[in-house]
């Protein structure tokens, strides 16, 4: 009869939270009894652990074991606890050493015949454990590459509760177990996709590497078929790799949100592109016990494409500003609530009517001025506000695509190239100032600060906008998009023609 | 007539140094400047001849009584014998004296107080203000047009260097009581006034003047306080920390000295200084009994232009304007350019922008060749007739439409004014 301790983490968001877990087994009748605030899935863990511990040779079926998480106002779910509890239970009963225990963190899912199963956010557990200074950490085998790059933390892969037990000083006879692995991650599509497969539309390309150099918001306006959603899935490509911090941090979101795909950092850029019956919970999370990243979210350090964006709801899009604005999202409970880094590149595509033949060349609209003008207004003026870039895609020509291969674009590996230095450009430029992407830069920058052009450049841009009723957000995104042109061709500072080039993009919008 | 005030010559010399840095110091020039500034009220025409007559400290000489005249008899005697002396003085140099001497001394007397003197230099030693003489190059030649009613003398706070460019500068003024109108028109005009180079001039006061400074410093440019009152606390203190922002990236301008509260006369003879200054007054707003109608009618007076806004007949807070149109020979002004046009006499063109497409470089030609007036083409069909590339083109494009000589229309982009 006895208490033994182990630690576990309980996770809210990409934050974590140390939790004992603690186990007792007293006289009474057989009960296994789980304390702690435990959602459902935690409150299983009774059935999982009584079962995997008998099929590991060590049966608590005729013991009285309470197991108590604690902080117990902290909220805890999922199935991550089963081993922590099992080693604890088992430690209560002299099977395996208190001590060992007591200082190990424990995650993972037991199957009934004891195998250790994979479990969903294993990067964020094992960091905040090391922040929480744990020295020891023992994971399902199936999450080893994730724990593995978190330093300063000795990772013991287990593929059974057997093994576990064992590794713990507990007297048992080893049995080889299959162990279970997740399913490796399939290739993404947007990585075999290339720049130099779109042909024509140069202006449309052009914008595209402009918003992938500045990190601005991209917004395309076309009739089916012109190539928006290929544009779109280009831009993941011409993004640069991630750097630390940010593939970090990309990889923690994706080790919370895809069971065990994490076979090493996540280097690429994220790409997210949720259909648009999409609900606000899922673009940008929620759920009432776990609450679960959405799209903006999994899109963090990467682009989220909202394909015919007029046709999502309205709550849904509006749920976006937050991020947009702030790069996080919050997401509050009654009892607890969690933040989420979502700082994405928004690449929107809409038909310009509900018909979609509005504008085409030789197409035939058949929708009334009204309900042209009231569908692209379901895009409220805020989010609108917040795209630097909205540039009109038109469908090929015969002709163009009789041109074919003369009129495309350059491969992605030599844009990228491009885009890293222009953002190379800008991230020196702003490194004392909290940011790095001109699409991020606050207009105060532009207007009053060290980046005020020279009265002889700005002051017609001055006088075009007085006299063309633009708005200070209009004029703010043309200085924007000018730094970016300029940092695209290693200048300085933007001159007249990067102004001119800005204009001309702001110009071509649709709306 | 260093004798008048209680500090020591290496006193005055520290003081001068910080007042008029990289200037001229006459001490006794300066401190008679200063003992006349506080003695009497800003535009005293009797002071104004004496001092350009006499010269200040001369003049000062014969008339400061630093002794306590106990009775109103004693001052009378005094003044006649002030008045005696000055004319005496005249005499001796061949000059016809001013009249109204005696009547002066009778309204310098009572501030002829070491004290109120001394007070005047400590603030002003305590302050990081500028004094600036007729003599100095910044000093507006524009305020000698005022006659004999000229400041003898500017406190500034901030820079300088724009007084001596006032001929390009123009007075936004107006009602206390904006509407939403003048407002409107006041940020307008000043940040379009700001925009093509050209300082906006107004008294920090509530209403149209604080709009008008405040739009022209949003858009980085020159604009120019002129207060009622002393450096010593700006007015109304309401727009304190606007007056300071202009401080610091305008001028902020004084003629009475340091301590001297705003009082309704000194508002009017601020209004005669706002006037004569600038190169055009604007009236944008103002009510039949407005402040701004007096600083307009010392604008006529000096012959310097005067522009009205014109508003709505049944607003209380046009009416002014609608009389001044009325009574004064004015111009309606709806426009930047007919403010900068006014000013100018009415004949000079607006000054344009300088254009953004540089001239020397061939490819701006090229592509506005490609252009026709009429027929709108794309960026795609532009550049295929221009020999250039298309990004090119777009931006080539861009630069001509801010300098307004194309257009972009639905259909593709065309030249505003002839090719070439």
């Amino acid at each position: 009869m006895g208490v033994a301790r182990t630690l576990s983490v309980a996770l809210q968001g990409l934050s974590g939270a140390l939790v004992d877990v603690e186990a007792s087994i007293s006289s009474g009748l057989p009960l296994f009894k789980l304390i702690g605030l435990p959602d459902t899935s935690l409150a299983e863990a009774a059935h999982r652990v009584l079962s995997a511990a008998s099929n590991s040779g060590c049966s608590l079926a005729q013991s009285r074991v309470t197991a108590n998480l604690s902080p117990a106002v902290l909220p805890k779910h999922g199935s991550a606890f089963d081993l922590g509890i099992a080693l604890a239970a088992m430690a209560a009963a002299g099977r395996v050493s208190p001590q060992s225990i007591a200082t190990t963190m424990h995650l993972g899912e037991l199957g009934l015949d004891g195998r250790v199963r994979p479990v969903l956010g294993v990067l964020p557990a094992v960091h905040a454990a090391v922040a929480s200074g744990v020295r020891r950490v023992m994971v399902p085998i199936g999450n080893l590459a994730e724990a593995a790059l978190v330093p300063g933390i000795e990772a013991i892969p287990v593929a059974s509760l057997r093994e576990a037990a064992i590794r713990h000083g507990g007297d048992f006879t080893p049995i080889a177990v299959e162990p279970v692995l997740a399913a490796p991650a399939a290739a993404r599509a947007v990585d075999e996709a290339d720049l130099s497969d779109v042909i024509g539309n140069e202006a449309a390309v052009r914008a595209l590497v402009v918003a992938a150099a500045g990190g601005h918001h991209l917004f395309l306006l076309g009739p089916p078929g012109a190539g928006k959603t290929m544009l779109a899935e280009r831009m993941p490509g011409i993004l640069p790799d991630l750097g630390e911090q940010a593939a970090l941090e990309a990889t923690s979101i994706r080790s919370l949100t895809e069971l065990g795909s994490v076979a090493g950092l996540v280097t690429r850029p994220p790409y997210e592109a949720p259909h648009h019956t999409a609900s606000a919970a899922a673009l940008v999370g929620g759920g009432s016990g776990r609450i679960r990243p959405g799209a903006a979210v999994r899109a963090t350090h990467g682009v989220l494409f909202l394909d015919e964006a007029p046709e999502f709801q309205a709550v849904a899009l509006d749920a976006l500003r937050q991020p947009l604005e702030s790069g996080r999202i919050t997401i509050s409970r009654a009892n607890h609530q969690a933040e989420f880094p979502a700082r994405f590149q928004l690449v929107l595509a809409a038909n310009p009517c509900p018909c979609g033949q509005f504008g085409v060349s030789d197409g035939d609209c058949s929708c009334t001025p009204g309900r042209r003008r009231l569908y692209l207004s379901r895009l409220s003026g805020p989010l609108m506000d917040r795209i630097d870039l909205q540039i009109p895609v038109d469908r090929l020509s015969p002709a163009q695509l009789r041109r074919g291969d003369d009129a495309r674009g350059r491969p992605s590996a030599e844009v990228r190239e491009l885009v890293t230095q222009a953002r190379g450009a800008a991230r020196e430029r702003f490194a004392t100032l909290g940011w790095e992407l001109n699409g991020h830069t606050p207009s105060r920058w532009l207007t009053d600060g060290p980046g005020r052009l020279p009265r002889r450049i700005i002051a017609p841009l001055e006088n075009y906008y007085q006299s063309h009723g633009m708005t200070m957000r209009g004029y703010i995104r043309v200085l924007r998009v000018a730094w970016t042109l300029a940092d695209l061709d290693g200048v300085a500072t933007p001159g007249a023609e990067h102004l001119g080039a800005a204009i001309a993009l702001r110009e071509g919008r649709p709306a | 007539m260093t004798a008048a005030v209680d500090l020591t010559a290496s006193e005055r010399a520290r003081l001068w140094d910080r007042l008029r840095p990289g200037r001229a110091i006459d001490d006794r020039e300066l401190t008679a400047r200063v003992v006349w500034s506080v003695l009497a009220e800003p535009g005293d025409g009797t002071v104004g001849r004496l001092v350009d007559e006499l010269g200040a400290a001369d003049a000062l000489e014969l008339v400061l009584r630093r002794q306590l005249l106990a009775t109103p008899t004693a001052v009378r005697r005094e003044a006649q014998l002030v008045a005696q002396a000055v004319g005496g003085e005249y005499a001796a140099r061949g000059l016809e004296p001013p009249r109204g001497i005696r009547a002066g001394f009778l309204r310098w007397q009572p501030r002829m107080s070491g004290e109120l003197i001394e007070s005047v230099f400590r603030m002003a030693a305590a302050s990081s203000a500028v004094l600036l003489l007729p003599s100095d190059v910044e000093w507006p030649q524009a305020a000698a047009d005022l006659g004999e009613n000229a400041p003898l003398l500017l406190w500034c706070l901030g820079d300088v260097a724009p007084l001596a460019e006032l001929d390009r500068s123009a007075a936004l003024v107006g009602t206390r009581a904006a509407t939403g109108y003048g407002s409107h028109v006041a940020t307008e005009f000043a940040a379009g006034l700001a925009a093509r180079g050209w300082a906006v001039v107004s008294g920090g006061a509530y209403g149209i003047d604080a709009t008008a400074h405040r739009a022209a410093l949003a858009a980085r440019g020159r604009t120019i306080a002129v207060m009622a009152g002393g450096l010593h606390a700006f007015y109304p203190s309401g727009n304190s920390e606007l007056i300071a922002r202009v401080a610091r990236t305008g001028l902020v301008v004084a003629e009475v000295p340091f301590g001297t509260p705003p009082t309704p006369f000194r508002f009017l003879s601020r209004n005669r200084l706002i006037a004569a200054l600038t190169g055009v007054t604007v009236v944008i707003e103002a009510g039949l009994r407005s402040g701004s109608i007096n600083t307009a009618n010392h604008a006529s007076e000096l012959g310097r232009p005067l522009g009205v806004v014109p508003g709505p007949i049944t607003s209380p807070s046009s009416a002014g304007c609608h009389a001044l149109l009325r009574d004064r020979p004015s111009s309606v002004v709806t426009s930047v350019d007919e403010i900068i046009a006014l000013a100018q006499g009415g004949v000079a063109p607006p000054d344009p922008l300088a254009p953004l497409a540089d001239p020397d470089d061939p490819r701006y030609g090229r592509v506005r060749s490609a252009l026709s007036r009429r027929a709108p083409r794309s960026v795609a069909e532009i550049a295929a007739r221009s020999g250039l590339a298309a990004g090119e083109t777009a931006a080539l494009l861009g630069v001509l439409l801010l300098d307004g000589t194309v257009r972009k229309t639905d259909a593709g982009w065309v030249s505003v004014r002839d090719a070439g």
